[in-house]
């Protein structure tokens, strides 16, 4: 069960580590805070791991039982396609959330939460270097014109509001938004790479079990720390209150039902054997594992509201609130909720539809407009992703702009075969790579 | 008791497990759990077990595959903290979660299981025998400062 270790060609090594400097500058922390925080674990490798034990047969779909893939010629062209622009994205995303992690990572509170957002990032560097590896350990000339070596610059080049998902896109506003991430975006990620662990395509699948070993704990490095803060806030003795935990939710919710795709899509990847569930029954997963994310937050914060009662009485008192009665001054809107799925949504099947918080609907857009800002956190209504939502939500509610139109708009356009900053004329990619 | 499910234990066990060793020992501990569980995800999350029964978690049982302690190279598979709910124990729960541990330590290259037991716990002890353990010859030693 031992995972096969790969290292990319050189000049994409060396193409990844430049990234790291001008993305990713904390990262020599890691070795000086690895022996106090993570003291019997392996050390860090930016590597590609390869798993050995992954079955030779297609796993579902049209092609179920036939030999999986081993290079991109051996799929129909268009599973190709899917797959190359899965590769693409998922690279894209990888390096994106260091981009994101990196903004607010020094504003952690506790050393070790600063730690574990630390090594969150250094492993979703590794990701982006497993996906690089996926793109250049192969030949992809069937599906694309674009070199290896190109697909790599344009994945370096891109920055926060440049990156192929929305939820990729998004500044963090204070370390908060590095917590909320991790529990609500890297859940998808795990879903993602769960359903990708059956991929047609071998070299695909075998990367998924390394990485999906490692998200399980960058979610605990969502969850945990939650739970310490809304106990803190039930305490009254904590610095983030419930009430900035639910907006940071309302932020990323929305973002995140949108990673798996449009609700009513998926089926082709099924049909290729590249995933086994659609998009909507993922979803649907990914929406009840939140709940019990919330029930076990809400627990602990009702816990410690009433430290004096016992385990049942808690739990009875749990139950009244989350029904709807308020217990002992604790009210259903002290607790955490997910938002209506068609809150704040851009895109998928519920796009630019006007469903509140709780979802109720409004027919005029002002108030609408007014009620997402009310929800939201209030750095993150002075973004330029807010506002640029605001402008296409009036458009589309006055028939303006096509609904389509407004589900590919970017707040900003994709700078894309950009350069290195330290030298404009450089690429992340040097030359001799793309021979 | 419905269908009881046993599975690698994930980030979301937490307060359940709080709940399973609060119903045990009578404390609610979840700064302990959360350390714990934080450690064994973060280093093998396919390793440590939970049975759930009806979307709760009945029991759990943590371990991991390490080796060169003790002057023991051999990778070797450590049981070190289990519980079940009171309310559903006799069930073969501890049976399940115990074989499903192992399959995992067998998979991971271990040869061995390893585990400690104090000796005033005579439950644990009889459980423990009962799943093919033995006395190791090895000694625990301690030194009170």
């Amino acid at each position: 069960m031992n995972d096969d270790v790969r290292t990319l060609p050189k000049p994409y090594h060396d193409a990844i580590e430049h990234w790291q400097r001008h993305n990713f500058p904390d990262y020599p922390k890691l070795a000086e805070e690895w022996d106090r925080f993570f003291p019997k674990d392996e050390p860090f490798c930016l590597c590609a791991k390869i798993a050995s034990d992954i079955p030779d047969e297609v796993e579902v779909g049209d092609r179920k039982g036939e030999p999986k893939a081993l290079a991109p010629k051996e799929l129909p062209e268009e599973a190709a396609q899917h797959l190359l622009t899965a590769i693409r994205a998922q690279a894209s995303t990888e390096f994106g959330s260091i981009q994101q992690h990196q903004g607010t990572l020094a504003r952690a509170q506790e050393p070790q939460d600063h730690a574990w957002a630390l090594r969150v990032m250094a492993e979703e560097l590794r990701h982006g270097y497993q996906m690089v590896h996926l793109l250049t350990s192969a030949d992809w000339s069937p599906v694309t014109q674009t070199s290896a070596a190109d697909m790599v610059e344009e994945i370096l080049s891109m920055q926060t509001g440049s990156h192929v998902l929305a939820a990729f896109n998004l500044e963090y506003d204070s370390f908060l938004d590095n917590v909320v991430f991790a529990a609500f975006i890297d859940r998808v990620g795990k879903y993602q790479l769960t359903m990708q662990k059956i991929s047609a395509y071998k070299p695909y699948a075998a990367s998924m079990p390394p990485m999906l070993r490692e998200e399980a704990f960058h979610l605990a490095a969502g969850v945990i720390p939650l739970r310490r803060w809304v106990e803190a806030a039930a305490r009254g003795d904590g610095y983030i209150t419930m009430a900035a935990i639910r907006k940071a939710i309302h932020k990323w919710f929305g973002r995140g039902l949108e990673m798996f795709g449009d609700e009513r899509g998926g089926q082709t990847n099924v049909k290729y054997g590249l995933k086994d569930l659609a998009n909507r029954e993922a979803q649907d997963m990914y929406v009840a594992e939140l709940e019990r994310m919330l029930d076990d937050l809400n627990e602990r914060y009702v816990r410690s509201r009433f430290p004096q009662v016992s385990r049942e009485e808690a739990d009875r008192r749990f139950a009244r609130v989350k029904e709807g009665e308020t217990v002992d001054g604790v009210r259903p809107d002290d607790l955490l909720q997910l938002p209506d799925r068609r809150f704040f949504r851009r895109r998928g099947e519920p796009a630019y539809q006007m469903v509140g918080a709780h979802g109720e609907t409004f027919t005029d857009v002002e108030p609408y407009i007014a009620h997402v800002l009310a929800n939201l956190p209030e750095a993150y209504r002075a973004s330029i992703d807010v506002k640029h939502w605001a402008d296409l939500q009036r458009k589309v509610a006055r028939g303006e702009m096509p609904l389509k139109e407004a589900i590919n708009s970017m707040p900003r356009l994709a700078r894309v075969g950009g350069s290195c900053p330290c030298a404009k004329s450089v690429r992340w990619v040097m030359e001799s790579a793309a021979k | 008791m419905a269908d009881v499910r046993i599975r690698p234990m994930n980030e979301l066990d937490i307060e359940g497990i709080c709940r399973v060793d609060e119903k045990i020992t009578g404390r609610y501990r979840p700064e302990v759990w959360e350390r714990r569980i934080a450690y064994y995800i973060r280093r093998d999350p396919d390793s440590s077990q939970v049975a759930e029964s009806d979307g709760r978690v009945v029991g759990f049982m943590l371990g991991e595959v390490r080796g060169g302690e003790f002057g023991l190279e051999e990778p070797t598979g450590w049981v070190e903290f289990f519980g079940v709910d009171p309310g559903a124990r006799e069930k073969g729960i501890g049976r399940r979660l115990i074989e499903a541990l192992l399959g995992h330590f067998r998979a991971k290259g271990a040869h061995v299981a390893r585990t400690m037991v104090a000796a005033q716990d005579k439950d644990i002890a009889a459980f423990i025998a009962a799943m093919g353990f033995a006395p190791a010859p090895v000694t625990a030693l301690e030194k009170r400062l």
